[in-house]
Order: structure tokens, then sequence, then C-alpha cells
């Protein structure tokens, strides 16, 4: 519990609305989007800089830890409370402070809705690259936080290459900004690209840059339909030899198809093994072009290539495509999500390692991925309830992991270590590695008082 | 077995995917994980778990939400927010009853057509006048109290039962419903009047309650059985010759439709009957599109711009949409345009205003400023309780436009 004298300040600080300490509001943000919680001792919510630079002085005093938290999407465990902390929410940080379209810039409160942001750079035309599927609920904050990615990726890179400079908070309550609104590198170490990515273990971010692009002008949004998810992917793997960078590749197997379908009716076909869902962008001459030579790569092995003919078909396509992690429960009530990513040419044989995986231990996987980028997302299915089958999930887990490495990949492409990941960290790097990850937190957080117990034991 | 045993897989089939803060008005306005469906759903499940005792905490975030639906057909995992919601609500009251001024002013009251009728009397005679007297009471918690309309007597107190017409096609047995019976009374008229002008013989029995809606949503099933099986008995044993039982309300419509089968799911001896009643109900624009209106008669002068507002029944509940729309269209010179999510809910959300309205007036702004966007001269609704948020809101910031029934606006059209 929080002692009376701690909570009475937190509410000069940020107002007594933005203050909770009672225990429905607490075990509200004791979950995330994955099967783990906890339970904070309380939740503060600041509107500005000055009230966090405030709150980080006051949790210090009084040696209580900070958990930064967005809208807890993430598929980590990454905003899940330890011992002795309050979460610190950002969503009620939720301005735009500018959209600079002359200069390709956007600065907003962490707290911002990707995809509120999106609405209002499409009103000028501009676009903020990365898109994951939750892109409705989570936040710029918790983007930045994970280094988030989303089906635009493949041609258009993640979270990280859109982030111009950021404003920080430091556990030592002093701010920091970091890069700034040019496009240059940053002169002297690259602080920004250190943030990002730390899921808020280094620093609490309230002020981002965004770099963003005007809408293209064209797109053409294309599905490819296979007997086999292996099929599948070999057409991937065609397409990224024969030089062509499409914006999107997404993958669903067969399951994905039919819980998403379960939801949307787009009237992706129920039997197909799987679907490719390519999508290509730039000038309106350049379109057919593209898509005459895709069609040929992916029509050497698909059963049915076929081109969107309306918008609405295309919005159509990408709520299953971003309703696939959200629809499984449908299936089976809990489910594991992994994160491997292994190189592009790679990607053949992972689909095959998956598929050996729930042969092996008799799992359900489903596979969604963002294939172009060589990220996939075998969900295993099961009821947590079960304890023999959660042991046999985790299990699964571990050995899609090691397949990952064994493939020259990594445990996590997008979705970051939080507390799920972490147990494997030491499998993909050496003791010298980790000892340097180690090393960055403590210069930046020798109390470890931000996040503890994310990504890395100190 | 529980009632949140009953909707325990459900509450299971959450995986927290967070595709529900879009859709959740709660939410987007407050920005507190307790007011969006996964919280709610999360504490309800703690609570099924027994890990949470239900507290005033847990109330809070079970009464504040709105009913609007809009989770349900946002959830990838067809999790319906809103039912779950209903199940709490239901374990609650059965836990630890209604609180007594929720129960004595608010449902009692409607559930009574006595003690109905006195209120608004009493509102009328006293109450209105009083409340005009003090300076800067114009709202009440966001209601619009000092226009809040009254009939000057119950529409029911003003027709007759039958209401015939020279070549009779058809046969409309008329639910009125409190609103349009005791504030509204000229839409009643309206619809009356667009019914008959269109051949139809109107019947309009006396003895009709109130819905039970109001009760079914703060969990009391017992009251709202009981004015079920009174409506329903009274049109199918005393007015079977009617074909259709018509209502304006939406809200209604969707209780009388759907709700009444889920009410006496556990008696089967009933259930029959109460199928028949519910293939019976139709929502009044989704039968003047049915049995078709003749445009030919139709006159307006005014050249008029008009957007419609989706009452969350009739867009989430029903699913009607359409209907509403081409009626207004049909009649000549309006110009029709939508507004900015029209079919979000208006903030009314049944006692939500009066008990939490600090979020439903915020709510209720966003709506009047998508009106004010369209720059119409009229909106128009399926649904009295909108009517009355709505108008309030509009007024309260100042705006011009006038709020009416899509009855209202065609029964406008029609010579008299
Ligand atoms: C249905 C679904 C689909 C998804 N799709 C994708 C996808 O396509 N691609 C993808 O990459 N991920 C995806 N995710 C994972 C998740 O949505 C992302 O990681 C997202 O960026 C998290 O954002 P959030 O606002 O929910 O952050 P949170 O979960 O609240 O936080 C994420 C991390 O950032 C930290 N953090 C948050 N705000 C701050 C701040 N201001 N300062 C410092 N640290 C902070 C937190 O401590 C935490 O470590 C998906 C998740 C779901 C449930
Ligand atoms: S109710 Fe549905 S949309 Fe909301 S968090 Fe749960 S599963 Fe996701
Ligand atoms: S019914 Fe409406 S207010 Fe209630 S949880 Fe669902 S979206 Fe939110």
């Amino acid at each position: 519990m929080l002692s009376q004298a701690v909570v009475k300040r937190l509410k000069e600080i940020v107002g007594e609305k933005n203050v909770v300490t009672d225990k429905v509001g607490l075990l509200t943000y004791g979950y995330d989007g994955t099967l783990l919680s906890g339970e904070a001792l309380g939740v503060v919510s600041p509107t500005t800089t000055e009230q966090v630079v405030e709150i980080v002085k006051l949790m210090n005093e009084h040696d209580i830890k900070l958990v930064p938290r967005g809208a807890g999407t993430n598929e980590s465990g990454g905003t899940i409370p330890s011992e002795k902390s309050v979460v610190i929410s950002f969503t009620k940080m939720t301005k735009i402070h500018e959209i600079d379209t002359e200069n390709f810039v956007a600065v907003v409160e962490p707290g911002v809705i990707n995809f509120d942001l999106q609405v209002e750079l499409a009103k000028k035309n501009f676009y903020f690259p990365p898109d994951p599927s939750s892109f409705k609920a989570s936040t710029i904050g918790g983007n930045l936080g994970e280094c988030s990615g989303g089906p635009k990726c493949f041609k258009y890179g993640v979270t990280r290459d859109y982030m111009l400079g950021l404003e920080v908070v430091l556990p030592n309550g002093k701010v920091i900004q970091t890069g700034g609104r040019n496009f240059q590198s940053e002169p002297g170490y690259d602080l920004t690209r250190i943030i990002v990515g730390s899921e808020g273990i280094l620093g609490l971010v309230t002020k981002v840059f965004v770099r963003i692009l005007p809408i293209p002008r064209a797109k053409k949004t294309m599905l490819a339909l296979y007997d086999k998810v292996e099929d599948a992917s070999q057409t991937v793997a065609d397409i990224v030899a024969a030089g062509i960078i499409p914006t999107t590749l997404e993958l669903m197997d067969n399951l994905l198809i039919n819980t998403t379908e379960d939801f949307t009716h787009a009237g992706l076909p129920r039997d197909a093994g799987a679907v490719l869902i390519i999508e290509v962008d730039g000038y309106q001459e350049d379109m057919d072009e593209q898509v005459k030579t895709i069609g040929e790569i992916a029509s050497k092995i698909a059963k049915e290539f076929k081109v969107a003919q309306s918008a609405a078909e295309v919005d159509q396509i990408w709520t299953s495509r971003r309703s696939a992690f959200g629809s499984v429960a449908r299936v089976r009530p809990s489910y594991g999500v992994n994160d491997i990513t292994v190189p592009r040419s790679n990607f053949p044989k992972a689909i095959g390692g998956v598929l050996k995986v729930a042969k092996d231990f008799g799992v359900t996987i489903g596979v969604v991925a963002h294939a172009g980028d060589g990220n996939l997302h075998p969900l295993i299915l099961f009821d947590q309830r079960n304890k023999e089958e959660t042991e046999t999930v985790h299990a699964a887990e571990q050995a899609l992991c090691m397949m990952a490495l064994d493939l020259d990949g990594t445990i996590s492409g997008e979705h970051g270590i939080g507390l799920v990941k972490k147990k494997y960290l030491d499998k993909e790097f050496t003791p010298a590695a980790m000892e340097a990850f180690r090393k960055i937190k403590r210069s930046f957080d020798p109390s470890n008082r931000f996040n503890p117990g994310k990504i890395i034991d100190l | 077995m529980g009632v949140l045993q009953d909707v325990y897989e459900m509450l299971n089939t959450c995986n927290k995917c967070g595709g529900c803060h879009t859709a959740c008005k709660t939410y987007k306005l407050t920005g507190a994980e307790t007011m969006v469906a996964r919280g709610r759903i999360q504490l309800i499940k703690a609570v099924a778990d027994g890990k949470l005792e239900p507290n005033q905490e847990y109330e809070d975030a079970i009464m504040s939400c709105l009913l609007c639906g809009e989770c349900a057909v946002t959830c990838p995992n067809g999790v319906h927010g809103n039912e779950l919601v209903m199940a709490a609500r239901r374990d609650l009251k059965l836990k630890k009853g209604i609180k007594p001024f929720v129960k004595s002013f608010a449902l009692n009251t409607l559930a009574s057509p006595k003690r109905l009728d006195m209120g608004f009397r009493l509102f009328k005679g006293m109450g209105k006048s009083f409340l005009n007297k003090i300076d800067g009471l114009d709202y009440f918690r966001g209601i619009d109290i000092r226009n809040f309309p009254t009939a000057k007597k119950p529409f029911l107190e003003q027709v007759p039962e039958k209401i015939t017409v020279q070549h009779p096609k058809h046969k409309v047995g008329f639910y009125v419903g409190c609103f349009l019976n005791h504030a509204l009374d000229q839409t009643a008229h309206s619809v009356v009047k667009v019914l008959t002008k269109n051949d139809c013989e109107v019947i309009i029995p006396k003895d009709q309650v109130c819905c039970g809606l109001p009760q079914y949503c703060y969990g009391d099933f017992e009251t709202a059985k009981k004015n079920a099986r009174k409506t329903i008995d009274t049109f199918l044993d005393k007015y079977s010759d009617a074909e259709v039982i018509l209502s304006a309300c939406g809200s209604c419509v969707a209780m009388l439709r759907h709700d009444y089968l889920k009410l006496f799911a556990d008696e089967p001896s009933y259930l029959e009957k109460v199928k028949l009643f519910c293939e019976k109900v139709v929502e009044f624009s989704e039968y003047m599109e049915k049995i078709g209106v003749d445009q030919t008669k139709l006159h307006n002068s005014t050249p008029l711009t008009v957007t419609y507002h989706d009452p969350c029944h009739m867009v989430r509940g029903l699913k009607v949409t359409k209907q509403p729309r081409q009626l207004l269209q049909m009649v000549p010179r309006i110009e029709y345009k939508e507004m900015f999510e029209a079919n979000r809910c208006c903030g009314a959300a049944g006692l939500i205003q009066a008990f939490y309205h600090e979020v439903s007036t915020d709510i209720t702004d966003q709506k009047t400023q998508n009106i004010k966007d369209t720059n119409a001269d009229l909106v128009a609704t399926s649904c009295p309780a909108c009517m009355l948020r709505l108008q309030g809101g509009i007024n309260k910031v100042g705006q011009k436009q006038k709020v009416m029934h899509v009855a209202d606006i065609m029964a406008n059209a029609y010579e008299d």
C-alpha cells in the first residue's frame, strides 16, 4: 500500500482524478496482451512533462519503482507491474503538438493513439508508416517502447526508422532531449536509438518527434491463395529473390483465415491453406508493371491470384489481417504469441520448422506472418486452465525460439522481450553482449527504478 | 450455476487484445481502463473467480457502461461486452439489490403507469415551475430540464382505442411506450397520422405498460418480466387481430423483439407465446418501408437539410439503418446529409445521463458538434430518449437545429 502522504502528494501533482489506488482500478492496470498479470500499488496518469518529473522525484524519495504504460496491448508482459511499483499511465498525454508537412515532422505526446495520429495526418495527405495491427488501440509511446513493426515494414521499416527525436525524463528526474526535428543523425551518441525499443527501462518518453511521409499516390492490393502454407512461403522467397520490394507481404494460414472470416466475412476462401496479402504503392504509372511481375511469380505456385477491385474490398482484407491475433479466442481461450524472425531467404525453412513443432508437441498452431520481413507469429492455442497443456505449450515455444536461432534468426522481431522472452535472451546473445546490456541499464538507472525485471535481470 | 458462471466462457474468451478501445466512448473520453469493455470484462471475471468482492468502484465500472453495444461489433473474438455487463448487473442485483434511489425514483416509477403519470403531473405542476425559478439550474447534470417536454395529458388518454380509416389495408397494434405517452405525445400523434394516411387501422390498447427495459438494464428481471408478461398478454389475448405490434421507439422494439425471448428462456411453457409475440413486433420505419409509402401524397414547400442519428438499439440492436434514411429522402425538398459517426451513442444511455453525467455530457457534446458540421436544419432520429438528449445538448451549446422523429417529419408532409 502507498502511504497516505505519498497518495496525497501524487494527487497534488496530477489532480485527484488521475490517481488510482483502489483495488478495482489497480486490477485493470495489472494486465496486458499476454496471460500474465500483477498488481501495482497505484496508477498515476500525468498530463505534462513537469508532472512526470515531479512523480519521478517523489518515487525516488520513497524508493518506489515506476512501470510505464501506454494502452497495455504489448505481447511481452512489458507493462506487468513488478513488486512495489506504481504504474505511470500515459493515456492522458494525448496532444498532437504540431504537424509540419513542409519538414515531414509531427510532434506528439506519448499517449496519442497511432490511429488518431493517422486520422489527423490523413487530413493533410500524410501518414506515419509504422502501423502495428493494434494501431487502433496502441499508443506512440508504446510503439516506440517496443519498436513495433507493422504490415508496411517490409518497404518502410519499423518504428525506430521514424523517430527523429525524443524528450525523455531520466530515472534521476532530469529531462533530456535527444535528436531533433531534423533528418540528420545525431552528433554524439545516437541516444534516440538507445531509448527506442528499450521497453521503458531507461527513461520515460514525454514528447516524440516523428517522421511522417506523404501518402503514396497509388496502391494496389493483391491476394494469392494457396493449398499449403509451405507453397505460400515459397512465393515469399521468390519475390524477395527477384529483388521486388512490395509495401507489404503478409501471410495467414488456414486457421487464421477461418477465425478472421468468422468476424469480418471478407470472403476469403475458408478451404485455402494460406493466403498472401501483397500490396505495392508508388506512382500510378508503375502499378501495372509491378502487379504483373508479382502476379507472374505468385501464379507459378498459387492456386489463385487476384487484384482487389474496390477500396471497400481492400478495407475488408485489412480488417481481416488486423484482427488476426484478436480473433483466435474463437477456437481456444488462450494463446501464446511468438515473434520469431529469420532472414527472408530462410522463411520457407522457418515455416517448415513451425509445422514440425506443431506436430512434435501435438499443439494447435495458427500462423500469421509479416512474411516480407521473415517475421512469424506462430500462435499456439490452448486453455490456460489446463496445467498440463500449458506446460506443453511452453516447451513448444522454446522449441520455436531455438528453431529460429538455428536459422540465424532472432527470438523477437517486434514485440519486445519484457518478461515473456527474457529467459531466451541469453540463448541469442553472448555473455559479453548481455553484460553490455546490463551496463547500459545501470548507467541510466543505477537504482533499477524504471520497469525493473523487464528484458534483463541486473 | 450463478449468473456469471453462465457467461463464464464468454468472459474467458476476451483475450485482452484492446480492440474495443476505439469502440468504447466511455474509454475514449476518460482514458480510464475501468471504463472500457476490456477492463469491465476483466473485473467481472475477477468477481466470477472470487478474486474481487463487488464494491462501489466495481459498481461504477459496471453501471457507467452505456450498453451501446459498440464493443460487441468491434470485438474480433465475438465477445459481447454489453451482454457481459448485463449479466454483471443482474449478479449485482441478486447479491446486493438495487440502490434505493435508482429503484424508487426511476425504476419503480417507470414500471407502474400510475406512479409514472403522477410523477409527470408533479413535475409539470410544481417541479418545473419551481426549477424555473432557480437561476442557473437550467441543466440538471447535462439534462435540459427547463425545456423537458411534458404531455398535457398522457397520449393514451387523448385517443380512442381504435382509429379507423376508410379503406383499411392493414391492422396495426400501436405500442406507445413511456416517452411518447408522457413527454412526446405529438410524436405519437405523428405515428398515428402516417399510419392512417397509409391505410392502416390503428389499435391502441389503453392498458399498456412500460416495456421493462429500464428495469431489465439494472438487473431487475422480476419487474421486467412482470411488465413483459402484461404487454404480451395484452396484445396477444385482447388484441389478437392486430397484424403487427408497432413501436416508434427503437429501444422498446429491441426489448420487445429480442430481450423478451431471453427473459423467458427459462419458462418453456410460456416461451411459445413469447415467440409469437416477438415475431409480430416491428419498428416504425421498418414497417413503413415494408408496406410501401405512397410518395405522391407527401408535400413540402420549404427546402430543408436533414441529418439522421442512429440510436444504439436501432443500429446495433435491430440493425435498422437504411429505412429511416430512405423515408426521410422521400419527402420533397429535403436534402439529406450524413453526419460523422452517426451511429455512435448520443450519451443518453437510459439513466447513465443522470448518474454518470460527466461522461455522458462529453459524449453529447461530440454529437452536437458532428451535427453542427453538417449544417443541417433538422436532426431526425428514431428513439424518443435520443430526441430529448439531443435537443437538450443542442440547446445547451446554443445551436439552432430542431430534433424530430422520422414520423414527425413525415407527418408534417401529409395534408391534414
Ligand atoms: C491484436 C494485437 C495486434 C498486434 N499487432 C502488432 C503488430 O502488428 N506489430 C507489433 O510490433 N506489435 C503488435 N502488437 C503488440 C503491441 O500492440 C505493440 O507492442 C504496441 O506498440 C504496444 O503499444 P501500447 O500503447 O499498448 O504500449 P504498452 O503495451 O502499454 O507498452 C509497451 C512498452 O512500452 C513502454 N512504454 C509505454 N509508454 C512509454 C513511455 N511513454 N515512455 C517509456 N516507455 C513506455 C512500456 O513500459 C512497455 O514496455 C499487437 C498486439 C495486439 C494485442
Ligand atoms: S472484449 Fe474483445 S476487443 Fe475487447 S479486449 Fe476483449 S477480446 Fe479484445
Ligand atoms: S456497451 Fe458501449 S459503453 Fe459499454 S463497454 Fe461496450 S462500447 Fe463501452
